[in-house]
């Protein structure tokens, strides 16, 4: 489109006003990123070398040795370990919920569809801290409390994932579904073998986004738990470093210990991201 | 036919159903009813005992309890109102850049924006707390290399909200530009075209194509942006603890002390209720507001 028309009124202004952009986008890609690429490039410093005034950008004599010490100060491989149960476990209940009762929102007929779908949808706008006191109480009467079950069990299920699956297995053609049927299948069958194929990215999408999501949550976790250090997951694990923050002397420390809990969630979405910008994208205007 | 799909509906619905029943509606039924009794957390529910607005009463009364919980109530304010009028231009600015240059720089300027909001909280908070620092902190270097004196950030009570606004802005952006994205995609080429050959400028295009044709996108932005504010705790509780004097006590921060640190269930409850009606006279504002502009 600009190039037709630059060719049509050859000006040099379409030339400076893209330069001028380019420079902006790459300003803004700069400041986005520093504070990780700063994070990273910390965390390979030296004590010495993190003391510095002024600092030293780029660490002269990088060294991995800040990573051993994290686990010095809190159990990195323990606290790993239940962050995976914790997001693994919590995707894998969300999926089978959501594909089960988006497959329900959007192929069956139903007295109270729109209803029950409505007071569901509501729940996604709900601020968690709203629920927090009741449901604290709530889990600990049914014996969940202080345990990796309590943390997973109150989110096996959630809003936003039937909303999306709703969203695209409604664009799932009914003859497909009523061909599987004529052959006999099964419900439950015609759901997995068939539907779940055709809205493979959403899927994909969701399962991306409730893992990232359930890796980096720090409110309930710390709430269920009640200092039941065994059952930490890496976010809360290395709040201690906080009290390790006063002085420089720790930064290195404290910075390796950062880069540990993004890595898993920042190597998925880099691999991944076209599937969760889908998913936004699904939830904004699909529909 | 039809009723054996009836069946097959409630064997779909039944795990979402019973589990959102038991572990969201259940306990938002569970904070109305609290917030009018008093309760201690430590205590079984059947242990609440009826005192009508009694805890309404004292969060809004002049007590310390009062005081506190009205200071958290102007600090989320202020934090919401920020983060929505920081969030909102920037990601269309940013949208706009991608969009233009979809190709190459604008793919890769999307994804470094939306990287950071893969980043778990206690990450952000231990980096920004460095960040911030003071003496050493780069944030505070480069300010003196543009000449501009150190500044306290987070041990300020004049900028330590700002500060966690500012942290809270960079984590989050990129997802409302992706959204922004979304919804400049959607208005169609052509329009442009037109009002190009009607001698429009650049910034007209903007003003009369584009902003109003954003107006929907734009609406469940905020709406999800503020949902967002309301519930910042991370930074908070990590960095800051509500301080320096209270600056940075946010109600999120607050109820969960008041309510399951102090253990006072029947006052966290009623705190809960009135950020929850907050919530909801904000929102239906913002949808009145929009439909009213519809209509014009």
């Amino acid at each position: 489109m600009s190039a037709g028309s630059s060719s049509r009124l050859p000006r040099r202004r379409p030339a400076g006003r893209k330069a001028l952009l380019a420079t902006l986008m790459l300003l803004v890609a700069v400041a986005s990123a520093f504070p990780l690429v700063w994070m990273v490039l910390s965390s390979l410093k030296t004590p010495a070398e993190s003391m510095q005034v002024p600092p030293v950008w780029i660490p002269h004599t990088p060294s991995l040795d800040a990573y051993g010490k994290v686990s010095g100060v809190v159990n990195v491989g323990r606290s790993m370990w239940n962050s995976l149960v914790i997001a693994s476990i919590t995707t894998a209940g969300i999926l089978i919920t959501s594909m089960m009762a988006g497959y329900a929102f959007a192929k069956y007929h139903f007295p109270g569809r729109s209803l029950l779908f409505s007071v569901l949808i509501a729940t996604m706008f709900l601020p968690p801290i709203v629920t927090l006191i009741p449901l604290y109480r709530l889990v600990g009467s049914i014996g969940l409390n202080a345990s990796l079950a309590g943390i997973i069990v109150p989110n096996l299920a959630n809003a936003f994932g039937i909303f999306l699956m709703r969203q695209f297995i409604a664009s799932v053609p009914d003859d497909l579904i009523d061909a599987a049927r004529m052959d006999g299948a099964s419900e439950l069958l015609i759901l997995f073998k068939i539907v779940a194929p055709s809205v493979a990215p959403a899927i994909a999408a969701l399962a991306l986004f409730a893992f990232v999501y359930h890796w980096n949550s720090y409110l309930w976790p710390l709430t269920v738990l009640q200092g039941n250090a065994d059952a930490y997951p890496i976010v809360i694990s290395l709040s201690r470093l906080l009290s390790y923050n006063r002085g420089a002397v720790n930064t290195g420390l404290v910075m390796a210990g950062a880069t540990l809990a993004v890595l898993p969630p920042l190597i998925l979405f880099v691999l991944l991201q076209r599937f969760f910008v889908d998913s936004i994208v699904g939830s904004a205007i699909k529909g | 036919m039809i009723n054996r799909y009836r069946a097959s509906a409630g064997i779909m619905l039944a795990p979402a159903v019973t589990l959102i029943g038991i572990f969201i509606l259940l306990p938002m039924l569970l904070t109305v009813w609290l917030s009018f009794q008093d309760w201690s957390t430590q205590t079984p529910f059947s242990n609440a005992a009826f005192i009508g607005f009694d805890n309404f009463r004292e969060i809004f009364g002049a007590s310390s309890v009062g005081r506190d919980f009205k200071g958290a109530l102007i600090n989320t304010s202020i934090y919401t109102a920020l983060s929505v009028i920081l969030i909102l231009p920037l990601s269309v600015a940013f949208g706009l850049m991608v969009h233009q240059h979809d190709v190459g720089g604008g793919t890769a300027l999307r994804t470094v924006l939306f990287s950071t909001y893969m980043v778990p909280m206690i990450a952000v908070a231990l980096v920004w707390s460095k960040l911030y620092s003071p003496g050493e902190g780069p944030l505070n270097q480069m300010l003196g290399l543009i000449g501009v004196g150190p500044q306290p950030f987070l041990s300020s009570p004049r900028s330590a909200l700002i500060s966690i606004v500012l942290l809270n802005v960079w984590q989050q952006v990129g997802y409302f530009t992706v959204l922004a994205i979304a919804g400049l995609t959607q208005i169609s080429g052509s329009l442009y075209e037109a009002a190009k050959l009607d001698g429009a400028n650049r910034f007209e295009q903007f003003r009369f194509i584009t902003l109003p044709l954003l107006r929907r996108t734009l609406l469940f932005s905020a709406v999800i942006a503020i949902i967002n504010a309301v519930q910042v705790f991370e930074p908070v509780a990590l960095i800051t603890q509500g301080g320096p004097v209270g600056s940075t006590n946010v109600l999120t921060y607050h109820i969960r002390r008041v309510g399951i640190e102090r253990a006072q269930g029947g006052l966290g409850s009623a705190m809960a209720v009135m950020l929850m009606l907050s919530l909801i006279v904000v929102v239906c504002a913002l949808f009145a507001f929009a439909n009213r502009k519809d209509q014009e």
